[in-house]
């Protein structure tokens, strides 16, 4: 008989057990469904602690048995927040009300992680009545899916083209109207290259990505990365909140795209304008990622023109810009002006629990006096969905004259449409954003990396037939 | 006359394990001593498992399954591993890693050798604490603050880097946007960051060296070039075999510096395997193909650091 454990038995142990419990877990790990809430409930709500801690407080006095947990998930964009929420799903700890921008509205709604709201919203419908009285069909048809609500908008950007207004009138220019063409961009672009304190300035800036990048630029070339359809559906919500509307007109139940055409004539076209924009020395070099550092050079009087939404304006006074010193405008004509958007709201877990007491807080969250507590709606960095909001007042304090071409993307301009985001347009993004890269930096002809873009899209929509 | 002697209790009476374990024979003390012991490993044992063995095994487990987290795992088999040896990709990844370990470790182990031994011969104790604060600073910055801040010295067009290479009559260098030269600015950052590490392992090498020996070479009339090659590396050989294994492991792991300053591009020319593995994993949900990459890359650093060591008895000398 063995007196002693011996070091290989022991180690022996350890393997057996860690090796039962890792395949025992493998085909386990799933989202858990957990008993209906009773009085009490804590709800997992992913957003930061100290922009939220008024509403949390606003809502705790009506609902005093709801205890919200804050999680905090931060990314360099959405594609990359959206990962690290399936990370946390991995792990067996969802967020019971996540938020979700456009990138990741129909990989949540598709895979079943997000509770359709349609029901709810129409059970509510009196109470909800205002709501969407104030926000435009256009972005609630962008949280849609298959026919289904899955997202109640909070705010949202359409890319527009920022001016710095020195660096334009260093160059004899205006901000220019409504109406500009591609020609006219070009023109100022040229104009606008090579002055500013220390001659070094360009004409115009963009970062590879998604939303901004050159995506506006193939959406006025009247084509897009994917072939578009409306799902069916979504007469509900229509008929009940927008009976009377001409903007909801023709609306379905959320945005389809069906097929690659990632190399199609005019996406090529507008690849080699904006490659051609590099080329010509009018672009600095383009670099993958968010816009921090195209924030830097514009304030710093290195960029004349760049891309960003509302979400810009507040980032650059807070950045030290002067009220005033920046203007924006529609994206210029070139075949369409049609317009791109991203939206985002908040989404409930489905079958977390507690959806109830969650969908109160989602409903309450949608007010206007809610809205205006997070401190960054208040200081206008970013587009709230409500019309109402969008005022003279609320942008005044970015000293921006052309602030109405913001709202106005969606209420003059019916044929904007959301950045194209399918079930799997986290991958998607990646062959973007990685043909995008050979393209730019010359390794490739705009022709040469959309054919390969297109190529490995195909796969990709093979493999997710 | 009574005795009075005191009754003894008796012995409480024990069940086999306690008797097993309270035996007062010889093998029963060794026993007490070897589950003493093992008792003192326990808390290491618990979080080697719970954190490292256990997630390992489930992670082997997973390569055998299709699971993109919303659905429950679907067992396929060896499909993975087939797909991993036919994609084209990952031995993009795995070239762009072995670039980038060669370049980092080789610059790494060269600098922080040289720089331990210019500080040590410094006799002034305020300069060489100095010294070894700055360079050992940069190893405290979080990897993602130090890409960010480098990101913006290799900017091509607003970068301070291309500007002072500008004076001295060099043209601009696309550090980040050119397949040519990205694994260099990547290997340059990840140099900076972590130079201060090597660079305090070898000091200390050093430090222990016998001086009996260093000062009998130089009476024996050895050059200092001489006296490094044929003494110093060799009686540091432990430490540089030490040193190359760890950064050789560390680097086998490229993550942060690719990701922040480049997303792996342009297109995937500096795409390493970790990058891929977590693109796989939390981009495409293919967390079992994403499993099977890293399965792979256990394998492949496994067998580098078993080279390693198998190679290390032809030229390191133990004292």
């Amino acid at each position: 008989m063995a007196d002693k454990i011996s070091r290989r038995d022991l180690l022996k142990m350890i393997g057996i057990s860690a090796a039962a419990a890792g395949v025992a877990a493998a085909p386990l790990v799933k989202v858990f469904a957990r008993p209906a809430g009773q009085d009490a409930v804590t709800l997992r709500f992913q957003e930061n602690a100290d922009d939220y801690a008024a509403v949390v407080a606003a809502f705790n006095e009506l609902y005093p048995n709801v205890t919200i947990e804050f999680v905090n998930v931060t990314g360099v964009d959405h594609a990359e927040i959206a990962s690290k929420i399936l990370a946390q799903l991995a792990a067996g700890t969802p967020v019971n009300i996540g938020y979700a921008a456009t990138e990741a509205t129909q990989l949540y709604a598709g895979e079943g992680l997000a509770m359709p709201l349609t029901e709810r919203a129409l059970a509510d419908a009196d109470e909800m009545a205002e709501y969407f009285a104030d926000v435009s069909p256009t972005l609630v048809e962008g949280m849609m899916y298959e026919g289904d609500l899955y997202q109640l908008p909070r705010d949202f950007n359409a890319a527009h083209i920022y001016f710095n207004k020195s660096l334009l009138e260093e160059a004899g220019f205006e901000v220019p109207g409504e109406e500009w063409t591609k020609d006219d961009f070009l023109a100022i672009a040229q104009a606008t290259t090579g002055i500013g304190p220390d001659s070094d300035s360009f004409g115009f800036g963009w970062t590879n990505r998604l939303w901004g990048s050159w995506t506006p630029w193939f959406f006025v070339n009247d084509t897009n990365l994917l072939t578009e359809e409306r799902a069916p559906g979504g007469e509900a919500i229509w008929s009940t909140f927008y009976a009377d509307q001409p903007l909801a007109e023709g609306r379905g139940g959320g945005w389809r795209w069906p097929a690659p055409q990632a190399n199609n004539p005019a996406m090529v076209e507008a690849l080699e304008f904006v490659v051609g924009l590099t080329n010509d020395g009018l672009t600095p070099q383009v670099e993958i990622g968010g816009g921090d550092r195209l924030q830097g050079f514009f304030t710093s009087n290195k960029l004349a023109m760049t891309i960003a939404g509302g979400f810009w304006a507040g980032s650059l006074n807070n950045a030290g810009m002067e009220p005033g010193s920046f203007d924006v405008q529609y994206w210029p004509l070139w075949k369409s002006q049609r317009h791109q958007f991203g939206t985002g709201g908040a989404w409930i877990l489905n079958g977390g629990g507690g959806e109830d007491q969650a969908w109160e807080f989602v409903k309450f969250n949608s007010r206007t006096e809610v809205m205006l507590m997070i401190p960054w709606m208040a200081n206008a960095s970013t587009t709230p969905v409500r019309r109402s909001m969008n005022t003279a007042e609320y942008w005044g304090q970015t000293g921006m004259e052309n602030w109405h071409v913001f709202y106005d993307a969606l209420d003059q301009r019916p044929d904007t449409a959301p950045i194209p985001a399918p079930v799997f347009s986290i991958e998607m993004t990646n062959i973007y954003t990685r043909f995008t890269s050979l393209a730019t930096s010359g390794e490739m002809t705009p022709q040469a990396a959309l054919d390969g873009m297109q190529a490995e899209l195909e796969a990709l929509y093979a493999r997710n037939a | 006359m009574v005795s009075k002697t005191a009754a003894f209790s008796e012995p409480p009476r024990r069940n086999f394990i306690g008797r097993w374990l309270a035996a007062d024979t010889l093998s029963g003390i060794k026993r007490q001593r070897a589950i003493l012991g093992y008792l003192f490993l326990l808390p290491t044992i618990i979080g080697l498992v719970v954190f490292i063995v256990g997630p390992m095994i489930g992670s082997l487990a997973l390569s055998f399954y299709k699971w993109n987290v919303f659905r429950a795992p679907e067992f396929i088999g060896f499909d993975n591993f087939e797909r991993l040896f036919s994609d084209a990709r990952i031995l993009v990844g795995y070239r762009n890693t072995a670039i980038l370990v060669v370049m980092t470790v080789t610059l790494l182990e060269v600098l922080a050798f040289t720089l331990a031994m210019l500080v040590n011969r410094i006799a002034n104790r305020f300069l060489s604490t100095f010294f070894r604060t700055a360079y050992f600073l940069p190893v405290l910055l979080s990897g993602a603050a130090t890409a960010v801040t480098l990101g913006y010295l290799f900017h091509y067009d607003f970068g301070v880097i291309n500007y002072y290479l500008g004076f001295l009559g060099i043209e601009k260098i696309k550090w980040l946007t050119s397949s040519d030269v990205v694994l260099i600015a990547i290997s340059l950052t990840t140099v900076w960051r972590n130079l201060g590490f090597t660079f305090i392992i070898y000091l200390g090498g050093i430090a222990n060296l016998p001086t009996e020996v260093l000062e009998a070479a130089e009476v024996d009339g050895a050059s200092g070039l001489r006296r490094i090659v044929r003494i110093v590396l060799p009686l540091l050989s432990p430490t540089i075999l030490f040193a190359t294994v760890t950064d050789i492991i560390k680097m086998l792991q490229f993550f942060d510096e690719p990701f922040i300053m480049t997303r792996g591009g342009p297109g995937d020319a500096s795409r390493t395997v970790v990058m891929m593995m977590y693109e796989s994993g939390f981009g495409n949900l293919e967390f079992g193909y994403a499993s099977a990459i890293a399965l792979s890359l256990f394998i492949v650093i496994l067998g580098v650091t078993g080279v390693q060591f198998y190679l290390s008895k032809k030229w390191v000398f133990y004292r």
